[in-house]
């Protein structure tokens, strides 16, 4: 009687249709799945990252040519860059999801993407809290829900620590230049305009109505920052991105130059919203006070 | 290449000018601004050879503009044959008359036999290709003109005198009734003159070829035409034959300066310039 | 053997090498499917939803058709212009129809119109009437009272091409950095598979522009002879002109709305085949619009697997050829002949 009936009740289930899942990405799109992603392309690096953190590597099956932390994932298989990625190599991944961002990867792939019946999941961050909303929309994709709350609180004591060191200080005015030349500046869109308040300082370019400026050096002098950091994209080998501190010494009446504040790091991790983004926030924060750190 | 006998005498003439007035609407250069045909009127017997000549910005360039239509007349009618050559379609017009111009075009990167089937195009301007019947006329165009040995020659490689060859040969592959001629010996020298004018007189002759021939060399006009134009500002100084035509009074009034005129060996007037001495 | 007899002969010959090409740009790809993957597709064996018929059918097929368009399209154009200007170094990038469209495409994408089919149609259109944009002007500042006036439409083009290359700087500087490098990858030009409905368009416009060159073939030829004499061989010298300028410009403005700008096509492609059939328009047309779409077919070859799986814009491609072949060509030219 049981097993007929256990029968019956398996049949039904088998019978009847799955559950369709709909999942609203980050720019309030629904996409219908048939069943939850197994196989996730990432378009993405720091949805990579977030990814292999959270432990849901496993349902990455391929990754953008700049997906390069952690080292796991330089072994994941590549589908191209984040402008053109190659359409068939990802065809031939046979992926159910594919995760892009709007900043970095171009609405026209997404576009061919979900011609050719792959639902594409658009990811979108440029504040600390849309972050947070970023690792736990990973952690459903990977079915790694659990491991989502402890990452997070991680990061969040982390930066609250950074945030009680500096806190009470005196808040420097902070000039932030992500390329030397031409001049390009975070701006409010920016999240490292956040990252630079966070770490106890101010970003002399915050007002600017966009993402990131093509800013004049006069007006960055006379707006007289007191800290100045320059980014190093220079990886090793090449001395292309070069920060070159050197030219700006030039600029005496800058009380950055004349305190000898000029900063040249490696803070690729920080122009990503990931989880190592409070790794970033330590060292921007040691660099703007010092004095806290010691 | 055109009429194979001569044409009959007494009939109307093959090009009339009657009363053609003309003016340049906007030149900028104030030497044509005066210019006009106030109202011009000449006709040029079937199977003649007719010269034009006179003074820089006499019209003589711009008479044959009108004669191709390539200006229109603000007055006054042109006519072919009796007909009005505004009513004729372009390419009606081309069958009838062929211009050789004064120089080759440049940069031009066809061979001679392919400028010379250009020549075909007003008798079958839709067809694509050309037919077995262009090749002929083009055959025989380049026969008359001792141009079928440079038929695959590049045509900017031929010297001055096989290429005015070439560009006739184009213009007799038109099958034309009037073989118009702009300054043919102006670029060549003593010898290709000499040729191009035999040639002239030979189509002239032999296929009975009504020819106008427009030249500043008053020489070689009086030695070819059976009739002369003299224009001065637009209007007709003289018309006739050359002796009447080439007189020591009329030419030093149109062209200004001292002559003298003779007689060549043939009989036709020479015309000399009294240069300065001092 | 007769014009038309040697013409097919041509063709014939050409059109094998652009099937050679093609079938070899199909089983060619990042992918990585094995040749008997790409034979089952082709032939409709392969299952709807297998990731060889969607690659073979949807992604490379598709492709393979906009890159022989789109090459056929600039070679004719060139060859159009060439013959229009009575220069064989005129491109059509020079006559500012490109830079027209381009400035009409950068536009759109700035302004937002980034989503959804309708999009994709939409940036076409700004490219048409960018593409319009310009030809109207050139056409208007290079006619005078008498007609077009070829010499004053090449200075023309390369002004009004300056001015919207610049424009184009103005918008890059000011826009998004974020948006910035997907409007530069675009300017690259770049061949992607477009949908049925698209390349239908794409297929009836090439088609009109290239007939409506091809139709006055021979009249490009008279054209040699100067206008003057043209006129006097009974050719209506005006129309002839504006005919062929507005089917290369809409054949440059089509390709240009479909897949961005890509240069030198329309220089090298009539050049070379110049060297192999003459220079008569009546064999250089149809046979422009085999070897170009052969051309740049091989060129997207390469760029979409030299190095796979990034892949690089077909323009880069074309321009690597293009720049020491023009090189080649200007010493050829200065020869003493």
């Amino acid at each position: 009687m049981i097993r007929v009936a256990a029968a019956a009740l398996l049949s039904l289930a088998l019978t009847s249709p799955a559950h369709a899942l709909v999942l609203r990405d980050m720019l309030g799109r629904d996409i219908t799945l048939a069943a939850p992603p197994t196989r996730i392309v990432s378009l993405v690096p720091s949805v990579t990252e977030t990814a292999f953190a959270l432990g849901g590597d496993a349902r990455l099956v391929g990754v953008s040519d700049f997906c390069d932390w952690p080292p796991a994932a330089r072994a994941k298989p590549h589908v191209g860059g984040m402008i053109n990625p190659s359409l068939e190599t990802i065809v031939a991944l046979k992926p159910d999801l594919v995760v892009g961002t709007d900043e970095g990867n171009r609405e026209e792939t997404f576009l061919q993407l979900r011609r050719l019946g792959i639902p594409v999941y658009v990811v979108h961050a440029r504040r600390v809290a849309e972050m947070y909303d970023l690792i736990s929309r990973v952690g459903e994709l990977t079915a790694r829900r659990d491991a989502v709350a402890p990452l997070v609180a991680g990061i969040q004591r982390r930066i609250e620590a950074v945030r009680a060191t500096v806190g009470a200080r005196p808040v420097p005015r902070v000039l932030y230049v992500l390329w030397p030349d031409p001049l390009l500046v975070p701006g409010r869109d920016s999240h490292l305009t956040e990252m630079i308040e966070l770490a106890g300082g101010r970003s002399i370019t915050a007002a600017e109505p966009v993402s990131y400026v093509r800013f004049s050096i006069e007006a960055a002098v006379a707006r007289a920052p007191e800290v100045i950091v320059l980014a190093d994209h220079s990886s090793g080998a090449s001395t292309a991105g070069r920060a070159a501190p050197e030219k700006w010494q030039a600029l005496t009446s800058v009380p950055a130059i004349r305190a000898g504040r000029l900063y040249s790091v490696d803070l690729s991790i920080l122009h990503r919203y990931g989880p190592r983004v409070p790794e970033g926030l330590e060292i921007l924060a040691r660099m703007i006070h010092p004095e806290a750190f010691r | 290449m055109g009429p194979a006998r001569a044409e009959p005498a007494g009939l109307t003439p093959l090009i009339e000018f009657d009363h053609v007035a003309f003016a340049y609407a906007r030149a900028a250069d104030p030497r044509t601004r005066a210019f006009a045909f106030p109202g011009l009127s000449f006709a040029i017997e079937r199977g003649e050879i007719f010269g034009v000549i006179g003074p820089n910005s006499a019209g003589k360039t711009s008479l044959l503009r009108l004669l191709t239509r390539v200006l229109s007349p603000q007055r006054g009618e042109i006519r072919l044959d009796g007909r009005p050559i505004g009513a004729l379609r372009s390419w009606e017009l081309a069958r009838e008359v062929a211009v050789v111009p004064q120089e080759a075009p440049r940069p031009f990167p066809f061979t001679v036999e392919q400028l010379v089937l250009m020549g075909r195009y007003p008798h079958g301007p839709r067809r694509f290709f050309e037919d077995a019947g262009d090749a002929a006329a083009a055959r025989d165009a380049m026969l008359a003109t001792a141009t079928l040995s440079l038929a695959a020659m590049p045509l900017e490689r031929l010297s001055g005198g096989e290429r005015q060859r070439a560009l006739l040969a184009r213009a007799l592959a038109q099958e034309p009734r009037l073989l118009v001629l702009d300054e043919p010996t102006a670029h060549l020298d003593l010898r290709y003159q000499a040729e191009t004018a035999a040639l002239l007189r030979r189509l002239n002759r032999e296929r009975g070829m009504t020819v106008l021939l427009v030249s500043h060399d008053l020489n070689l006009a009086a030695e070819l035409a059976d009739r002369l134009l003299l224009l001065r500002a637009g209007e007709v100084a003289r018309v006739g034959a050359p002796g009447d035509v080439l007189e020591q009074g009329v030419l030093e009034d149109v062209f200004g300066c001292r002559v003298t005129v003779d007689k060549s060996a043939s009989g036709r007037p020479v015309v000399q310039l009294a240069y300065e001495r001092g | 053997m007769t014009d038309a007899r040697r013409l097919a002969t041509a063709l014939s010959a050409l059109g094998v090498v652009l099937l050679a090409i093609g079938l070899t740009a199909l089983f060619v790809g990042s992918a990585g499917l094995s040749p008997g993957a790409v034979a089952r597709a082709l032939t409709g064996r392969a299952e709807t939803s297998s990731v060889e018929a969607i690659v073979t059918l949807s992604l490379r097929l598709p492709r393979v058709a906009v890159a022989a368009l789109a090459g056929a399209a600039l070679a004719v154009a060139g060859v159009g212009f060439q013959a229009l200007t009575r220069n064989p170094l005129a491109e059509p990038s020079v006559l500012g129809v490109s830079s027209g469209a381009a400035f009409g495409v950068v536009l759109a994408q700035i302004l937002g119109f980034e989503t959804g089919l309708v999009a994709a149609l939409g940036v076409a259109v700004f490219a048409f009437a960018g593409a319009l944009l310009s030809a109207a002007i050139v056409y208007l500042v290079a006619t005078a009272p008498g007609g077009l006036a070829i010499q004053t439409l090449l200075l023309a083009g390369v002004i009004v091409g300056i001015f919207f290359s610049a424009a184009i700087t103005v918008i890059i500087s000011l826009v998004d950095f974020n948006r910035l490098s997907g409007v530069i990858h675009w300017l690259l030009g770049n061949l992607a598979p477009i949908p049925p409905s698209s390349l239908a368009l794409f297929a009836a416009l090439t088609g009109a522009g290239v007939w409506l060159i091809l139709r006055h073939a021979r009249e490009l030829n008279l054209l040699a002879l100067g206008e003057e004499a043209a006129s006097q061989l009974g050719i209506d010298a005006e129309r002839l002109k504006r005919r062929v300028f507005v089917a290369a410009a809409l054949l440059t403005g089509t390709v240009v709305a479909f897949t961005g700008p890509i240069g030198f096509v329309g220089l090298i492609v009539p050049h070379v085949l110049r060297g192999l059939v003459g220079q008569d328009n009546r064999f250089l047309v149809p046979t422009c619009a085999v070897a170009g779409a052969t051309f740049l077919l091989a060129a997207d070859t390469l760029a979409r697997n030299v190095v796979a799986p990034a892949e690089l814009s077909v323009g880069v491609i074309t321009a690597f050829c293009g720049a020491p072949f023009f090189v080649w060509v200007l010493r050829a030219r200065s020869r003493p002949v």
